[in-house]
């Protein structure tokens, strides 16, 4: 068992590390591996003032899109490694690519139905 | 060379007490051995710093930029690198699980210690996909009480999930609790006899290398 090649572990699991929260301290003033570590969605605080609501107001819309069920399976699991909804992972990976999405969007929906 | 990492999502199941068996055990057997503590508690560095008395290089990082040049950096002086992570889903645990040639779950007898086994082994596999190659993990069961009945249920609920499960199970004995005041390692008595056999499995996996950079 010779030395291992780690050249490409961090670049070929960024997006999924980027899902997770990190446990730097000060992460938010450093500069980052390779991009910015998606928020927490528990952290997110179950109502938000009203001031503070960006996009209150904008009609809500459906939105529908065909994946290989390989994928669809891939993402239920993803998400809920992160405790996270479906609905909400994709947001958040939005988010990521600097898409406005706001906490509220990120909310699960499911609690309030209930 | 061999990278071992430790990981589940769920504190207190045994990651840091199978860190320091496989460090201690395997500088017993001559390799040396080094340690990466991605775990905010820093236990791991503390028993090392402070209590062991075996030639044990250990670096606390908890940032996940820094796991994979550390580990890098450790695999050119060492045999063997352990890496053990915090409970908890981070950064620092996906790249530490992407260095691995083994990943050590470790499961204690209780329903979460399953549960987050079982995410845990899914966020590996999922790590595997993205790496393009088959992460080798394995389910270790920690604090065994064996003939009871939890014993028992644990491991039917760890097959039903269709977990491969490590052949040594390590039983709740005094000797692996005693090791976190002691530093020392078992080497007699059931405990020795399931380290050992811990040990010769991993050998086993080819997890161990062949050769020791402090063979004499």
């Amino acid at each position: 068992m010779g030395k291992k090649d780690l050249a490409n572990v961090t670049a070929d699991l960024s997006a999924l590390a980027s899902m997770m929260p990190t446990q730097r301290t000060g992460a938010a003033v450093s500069t980052p591996a390779v991009r910015e570590p998606a928020p927490v969605i528990k952290a997110v605080p179950a109502a938000v003032p009203k001031a503070e609501r960006a996009g209150e107001g904008e009609e809500i819309i459906q939105f529908s899109l065909s994946l290989r069920k390989g994928l669809r399976k891939q993402l239920s699991r993803l998400a809920d490694d992160a405790d996270m909804t479906m609905r909400a992972f994709v947001l958040n990976a939005l988010k990521v690519q600097g898409l406005d999405v706001y906490p509220d969007d990120l909310l699960d929906l499911r609690k309030e139905r209930r | 060379m061999s990278i071992i990492t430790i990981a589940t999502t769920k504190g207190g199941a045994g990651k840091t007490t199978l860190a320091r068996l496989i460090l201690s055990r395997a500088n017993l057997s001559g390799y040396k051995v080094a340690a990466v503590d991605a775990d905010f508690n820093h236990t791991l560095t503390d028993w090392v710093t402070a209590v062991s008395k075996q030639p044990i290089t250990v670096r606390h990082e908890l940032d996940e930029t820094k796991i994979v040049p550390l580990v890098g950096e450790l695999q050119d002086e060492h045999d063997i690198v352990v890496i053990d992570t915090a409970g908890a889903a981070s950064q620092a645990t996906i790249f530490a699980i992407g260095c691995a040639d083994l990943i050590l779950v470790p499961v204690a007898p209780s329903a979460a210690d399953i549960v987050e086994a079982i995410k845990t082994v899914n966020l590996i596999r999922s790590a595997g996909q993205m790496l393009r190659r088959e992460l080798a993990v394995k389910v270790v069961l920690t604090a065994v009480q064996p003939g009871t009945n939890i014993a028992e249920h644990v491991e039917k609920e760890v097959a039903k999930a269709n977990m491969p499960v490590f052949p040594t199970r390590l039983h709740r004995l005094v000797a692996f609790q005693e090791m976190s005041f002691t530093g020392i390692p078992p080497t007699s008595g059931l405990a020795g006899i399931q380290a050992t056999n811990f040990l010769d499995e991993l050998e086993a996996l080819g997890a161990l290398p062949e050769t020791k950079k402090l063979a004499s």
